[in-house]
């Protein structure tokens, strides 16, 4: 008998549907995972097993755990939840108790499954010391808080443990740590995994048994083998397809620079008073490097190893407290970067939910870089708007529609868009599609790559994603802590990592699939 | 939002219009001339001449209360008129500018804080003498930091957003960002603190011309026809609680409406069904 059965299971809200006729039958034992993009009711089906869907929600069909029905009673569907099932979350800052210790949390997950708990054990058991139970929450990394949040979901001995996209708010490397402890956890408990995610190569890499969901719809459920080797649903093929980064041929011969950033060092003071005040921290440690014209170099690096900061102050948003940039000759510091060059250099954010002003239309959006190019008739701005918006694929006519009528791809087209508009030489991509959907990805790189060779433009990408930089890059410098601790054609870099960093960078790519 | 959904702005914003109906009639009809004192007719029951009765001086309820409803907005509404002019701007120039312009805005508003409304009406009462003006005044002085608080509370999330940043990048100044950037995101919080401070405004100049420092004989306020009466409280309840009922109904229907503002233009509260675990 399979452990969790779900029949014909509808859910709408407000009369719009967000999952339809939906049915599946995980096994015990199953690894199971559900790839879809955001939006496609994968979490809500996971909510839906667990009986914490909100309260608006109207739903039909059956979940059945273990045989039985899903109590009604919301009492006993809570013992249920405490005793059968472990849930991990995206976020864990805010999934764990800001005002208890870890220790104590576990010991409560526990306590409520009226299981005796041994907290040590189970800190050991997902990679985590004995001390690191008397502290809290904020005293821990990200990836130490997701395995306390694993630590207090194995509390109650669960059969079923969800996980909903356990790893999308790590670094590359720690993501990677956590796959391979649950995948550990669940091999030596003999524990039933639901694993949700949109990242087609975290579930190849963890899970036996898969389902592609869209649209609130399953569009093909395997075993992970036979949907990868041959997915049917063309769905599935163009997931696959976004998933494989086809590498670019790039041109290395040397090239005049553009952008020369001369032993840059940024430091933050740390609050403190005259004599109290605190040594600052140093964000950037006397960084240099040049960039060619037309060049694409991309920046590599864990989180908070400074390489944001960098950006900002190349583009202007922030000044450096020692060094120089120089750009196309003119020496500048960061802030003080002269309004003509200012056009001469974009930024595309990392998300593009929030680079766009709700109470804005796109057009008003997208004209604001104008005037960094003076004065300009009606006639030339419109051009110039035009001009932008179609060369990134979109209709002029989405110029005046507000910003949250458009998808997540659309937006960061038209983030992409608006970098162009005052015809830049640099631009400058934070993690441009780190948050978008794997489907989009693909076609986003597409059109940057397209941008590059029509208008010559020079590439400053900053990511943690690899095979991102190994398609898009002709260098790539790594960075930790503050400095650039190598660099090198991504080929080279990428075969003969030197430093420590660069190995645990490739070390935690997950496998291509297929 | 339809506003099936939303009963409580309905029906608060149904109640002010006709208390704001009865306050602006009175400025070109009222039953009878409010200061005409007639003491033969003192102390009238409701009637067919005089619908809510006379005071203590036989002027005619009714059109007090018409009256006194319109000074009582009046006065509340400069106030927040007051409030957003100077507040708003201080508070999204704290956030636009930062440093020691913030500083300042924080430690003026904590100096107007330090004074309750009643102790600056005091102050200019001492100065100037006592009137309508100076309640306006006083409650305008004490709603300047509550926006000014507010503005910058909205506008400090609002500037961490890239949008902002970009704005930066496109060379616009702190000014222009505040002005097209984080004025119309904080818009909405501003809308609804404003309702609030108009129902505390009614309270505060209720209490002010009940102390005898807002507005004077012969116009006249609900809190002033308060304590006109006072003395008479034990033998004609009827006349201390007719405006007092009014004050009442004022205040509660101001708070219904100010809920259901917040509820309809607040984007965290609408359709919180569907924004819940959508993925």
């Amino acid at each position: 008998m399979a452990l969790v059965e779900i029949e014909n299971l509808s859910i709408s809200f407000g009369g719009r549907p967000a999952v339809r006729g939906l049915s599946l039958n995980i096994e015990r034992g199953d690894r199971f995972g559900i790839i879809g993009e955001s939006g496609s009711g994968k979490s809500l089906t996971a909510l839906a097993i667990t009986g914490l869907l909100p309260e608006t929600a109207k739903v039909s069909g059956q979940v059945r755990f273990d045989g039985a029905p899903l109590p009604s009673n919301e009492r006993e569907m809570a013992r249920l939840r405490g005793k059968h099932i472990g849930m991990v979350f995206q976020e864990p800052m805010t999934a764990l108790n800001p005002l208890m210790t870890i220790g104590d949390q576990i010991g409560e997950a526990g306590t409520l499954a009226d299981i005796a708990t041994d907290i040590d054990g189970l800190l050991q058991e997902v990679g985590l010391l004995p001390p690191h139970g008397a502290r809290f929450p904020h005293e821990l990394s990200g990836g130490q808080r997701q395995r306390a949040m694993i630590a207090m979901a194995l509390a109650s001995q669960p059969e079923l443990m969800i996980a909903d996209e356990p790893t999308s708010a790590l670094d590359a490397i720690t993501q990677r740590k956590v796959l391979d402890l649950i995948g550990d956890i669940c091999e030596r408990r003999r524990m039933t995994l639901i694993f949700i995610s949109h990242d087609i190569r975290a579930v190849a890499a963890l899970c036996t048994k898969v389902a592609v969901m869209r649209a609130g719809e399953i569009v093909e459920q395997g075993s992970i083998n036979a949907v990868l080797q041959s997915p049917k649903a063309e769905y599935t093929q163009l997931l696959l397809a976004a998933s494989r980064m086809e590498r670019r041929p790039r041109s290395a011969q040397a090239r005049e620079a553009l952008l020369t950033v001369d032993a840059v060092s940024r430091d933050y003071g740390h609050g403190g008073f005259w004599l109290w005040r605190q040594k600052p921290v140093r964000a950037v440690d006397r960084v240099s490097f040049s960039l060619g014209r037309g060049e694409s170099v991309a920046l590599v690096g864990p989180s908070g190893c400074g390489k944001s900061t960098l950006a900002r102050m190349i583009v202007g948003l922030d000044s450096a407290t020692e060094g120089q940039f120089r750009l196309d000759g003119t020496l500048y510091h960061g802030r003080d970067l002269p309004p003509l060059l200012r056009a001469g250099v974009s930024l595309v954010f990392q998300d593009p939910f929030s680079s766009f002003d709700p109470r804005m239309t796109v057009g008003t959006s997208l004209g604001e870089p104008l005037r960094l190019l003076g004065q300009m008739t009606r006639e030339e701005r419109e051009r110039r708007l035009v001009e932008a918006i179609a060369s990134v694929g979109l209709d002029p006519v989405m110029l005046s529609r507000y910003a949250h009528e458009f998808s997540g791809g659309q937006r960061q087209r038209l983030a992409i868009a608006r970098a162009m508009v005052t015809k830049p030489r640099l631009l400058v991509l934070d993690e441009p599609v780190s948050a978008l959907d794997v489907s989009v990805r693909g076609d986003v790189l597409n059109l940057l790559a397209r941008l590059q060779e029509e208008h010559g433009l020079t590439y400053l990408i900053i990511s943690h994603d690899l095979d991102m930089v190994a398609a898009m890059a002709d260098r790539v410098l790594v960075m930790e802590a503050g400095r650039i601790i190598e660099q090198g054609r991504p080929n080279d870099l990428f075969a003969r990592p030197q430093h420590e960093l660069t190995r645990a960078l490739m070390a935690a790519r997950l496998p291509d699939v297929v | 939002m339809s506003w099936r959904h939303n009963p409580g702005l309905v029906g608060g914003l149904i109640a002010i219009i006709i208390f704001a109906a009865l306050g602006l009639t009175s400025l070109w009809w009222t039953p009878y001339p409010i200061q005409a004192i007639s003491v033969a007719d003192r102390f009238q029951p409701l009637g067919p001449e005089h619908w809510l009765g006379t005071d203590h001086l036989g002027r005619d309820l009714l059109s007090m209360v018409m009256h006194g409803i319109l000074t009582s907005l009046l006065v509340a509404a400069s106030g927040v008129v007051i409030g957003i002019g100077v507040g708003v701007p201080m508070g999204l120039a704290a956030v636009a500018w930062g440093g020691w312009v913030e500083w300042l805005v924080l430690r003026l508003s904590d100096l107007a804080f330090a004074f309750p409304a009643l102790i600056v009406a005091i102050l200019i009462a001492t100065l100037h003498g006592p009137g309508e003006l100076n309640a306006i005044i006083a409650i305008g002085i004490f709603n300047i930091p509550v926006f000014a608080r507010v503005a910058r509370g909205g506008a400090l999330a609002i500037a961490t957003q890239d949008y902002v940043a970009a704005a930066r990048l496109a060379g616009l100044g702190n000014a222009a960002i505040a002005a097209r950037h984080l004025l119309p995101n904080i818009a909405s919080l501003i809308i609804v603190q404003g309702t609030i401070q108009l129902s505390l405004g009614i309270l505060a100049e209720a209490a002010l011309s009940y102390v005898g420092i807002g507005t004077q004989a012969p116009e006249t306020s609900l809190g002033l026809m308060l304590r006109d009466v006072q003395g008479v409280f034990l033998i004609h309840p009827w006349l201390s609680v007719l405006p007092g009922l009014t004050i009442v109904f004022l205040v509660i229907a101001l708070n219904i409406a100010g809920d259901g503002l917040r509820d309809a233009i607040d984007p965290r509260l609408r359709r919180q069904g569907m924004n819940h675990g959508a993925g």
